[in-house]
């Protein structure tokens, strides 16, 4: 591993069917990472959950949406881009409570729209959830 | 990924619901419209057992409330059963364990 850690990336276009592949990547960059079975769970979810969100409020530019594992020593850290910026702040909505109680639970750090770089990050640390 | 399925079985004075598989925002739709179904031709309790749930997000969490809401306009109850430690902890965190009798 590099000083910056392990970079994984998967594009993935904004359909409901595909969401099941974005968990199936975190679970298994998770386990690679070495949480413990209960975290890979929690980190599933609220991977999926951000996808949800993807879906729904889809670009209509932008035929995909990019998600960015980064894997250091401490943490897995979990970003979400998309070429169209005009996806920023997704979770203002009322009805979005179920899913952001969900992703506060389970992730350490959570930034909503945090620079204009990507749309949304999150992180774990793995010590503690190993 | 475990294709979602829902059997629906008549017991005592109430509707059993087997649900197994994944719920998530592709295969939410189909939960929804046989549950919505099921609390409107049923008209009695009903009990879900959710044994073989592997895995549930917020869009099955809401339509688990949205169902509820149904069965309450026809004085029904739902109980929900069975839960695995992953999904009880997502109706724990959500508060849904205080809207729903968890058996």
């Amino acid at each position: 591993m590099n000083k910056n850690g392990d970079i994984v990336e998967l594009v993935i276009p904004f359909k409901a069917e595909y969401v099941s592949i974005a968990r199936l990547t975190a679970s298994g960059i998770a386990n690679r990472a070495g949480f413990n079975i209960d975290t890979v769970e929690d980190i599933k979810v609220a991977i999926a959950e951000v996808c949800n969100k993807m879906v729904k409020y889809k670009s209509k530019t932008a035929e995909s949406y990019k998600i960015i594992f980064n894997q250091t020593l401490q943490n897995l850290t979990i970003a979400f881009d998309c070429e169209d910026k005009s996806l920023k702040c997704m979770f203002d909505n009322e009805e979005d409570k179920l899913a952001i109680s969900l992703i506060n639970a389970f992730m350490d750090s959570v930034l909503f729209c945090p620079d204009d770089k990507v749309l949304f990050v999150m992180s774990k640390s793995i010590e503690g959830n190993n | 990924m475990e294709e979602l399925r829902i059997l629906e079985e008549n017991g005592d004075g109430y509707t059993k619901i087997y649900i197994t598989g994944e719920v998530d925002i592709y295969s939410s739709q189909k939960l929804k419209e046989r549950l919505y179904k099921i609390v409107e031709t049923q008209k009695q309790d009903i009990k879900i057992d959710c044994a073989g749930m592997n895995y549930i997000d917020s869009t099955g969490l809401g339509i688990f409330v949205g169902v509820l809401k149904k069965a309450k306009e026809f004085g029904n109850d739902i109980s929900v059963i069975n839960l695995k430690d992953n999904i009880k902890k997502l109706f724990l965190i959500t508060g849904l364990d205080k809207v729903f009798n968890i058996e």
